[in-house]
């Protein structure tokens, strides 16, 4: 694939999910637009298609929330920094293996913590999304790439 | 239509666990991404090649089930709110007129959207159906659900790929 198709692919996909995480944080980038109030109902009805969004495990900012739990925030913003890292092309491809085991401490967080061995943390949940988002990312976009490979091939 | 079936059969198991109000809860995004991959093992089944799968195939497959999902899972959402004349929206909605009302804006600012969401809410309670909210729903589901599907069938076909030439 030409490189410049392959960049402009990243590019768009780095858009895409800083568009994503930018809703993510509505509530905060409102205090600066007040207009943009209106969209906000809209965006958390969005956001509750892909997390529960208790209240209780929002991530605060001051007084303001995101509008998914700690866990999705991290798994959005490690994709976030990923898309960033892979821009700049500093990375390198995540097998199945490495991919599995970084799904482990959040998997484990989410059984340790619904078993009641600990009360929730927003920190750990953050970082366990953080490992997962960002590894996943790498992951998937290998996956895209050789699709586009593929396709210009054909 | 038997190359369709495997999604249809997991896009409409998506789209009723979409609603499930437990099981959305307890699964989050998990439930589009997972019904792709289960879209990919039937399909194989389907056809009886247990070979590698091509990726394309695969996001493919996930592509479809989320929207087969996005459909499905619109269409029970405003049928429910419909026959029950309560949603989601109702249930949050003393929790989102606090968090408007929690912004430093102008009083005439939040009004409006205050409005807005009080004409949805009434409209749902007296009638069971509000147009905006239907297309709201039916927007965000055709948008959101296509893309964790896709992601689904990728991560799907990488995995059994995987599985696949661990067994060769």
């Amino acid at each position: 694939m030409h490189i410049f198709s392959k960049k402009i692919f990243e590019i768009f996909l780095f858009g895409s999910i800083l568009l994503w995480c930018i809703g993510i944080l509505w509530e905060v980038i409102v205090q600066q637009f007040p207009q943009l109030l209106i969209a906000l109902p809209f965006l958390k009805y969005n956001y509750s298609i892909v997390c529960h969004a208790e209240p209780e495990k929002l991530f605060h900012f001051e007084n303001y929330k995101t509008l998914v739990c700690s866990r999705c925030t991290g798994i959005y913003f490690g994709s976030l920094v990923s898309a960033f890292f892979i821009l700049l092309g500093k990375y390198k491809n995540v097998s199945t293996k490495v991919l599995i085991l970084s799904s482990v401490p959040m998997f484990l967080d989410v059984l340790l913590h619904s078993l009641g061995f600990y009360t929730y943390s927003h920190n750990l949940s953050l970082l366990t999304g953080l490992l997962l988002g960002s590894l996943g990312f790498i992951y998937i976009h290998d996956a895209l790439i050789k699709i586009l490979l593929e396709m210009k091939r054909n | 239509m038997k190359k369709y079936l495997p999604v249809l059969v997991t896009g409409f198991a998506a789209g009723v666990l979409h609603i499930v109000p437990i099981v959305k809860g307890l699964t989050c995004c998990l439930v589009v991404p997972v019904a792709a991959y289960f879209a990919i093992v039937l399909y194989q089944k389907s056809n009886n090649n247990f070979e590698q799968i091509e990726l394309k195939k695969g996001a493919t497959l996930g592509l479809l089930t989320g929207l087969v999902a996005a459909i499905f899972g619109s269409f029970f959402d405003i049928a429910i709110t419909l026959i029950t004349k309560n949603n989601d929206i109702l249930n949050s909605f003393n929790q989102l007129t606090e968090t408007i009302d929690m912004f430093p804006f102008p009083q005439e600012t939040k009004d409006e959207v205050l409005n807005l969401i009080q004409a949805v809410a009434t409209s749902i309670r007296e009638t069971g159906f509000s147009l905006l909210y239907s297309a709201s729903i039916f927007v965000n589901n055709m948008i959101v659900n296509p893309i964790f599907g896709l992601i689904g069938g990728l991560v799907g076909a990488k995995i059994i790929n995987s599985k696949n030439s661990k067994l060769d």
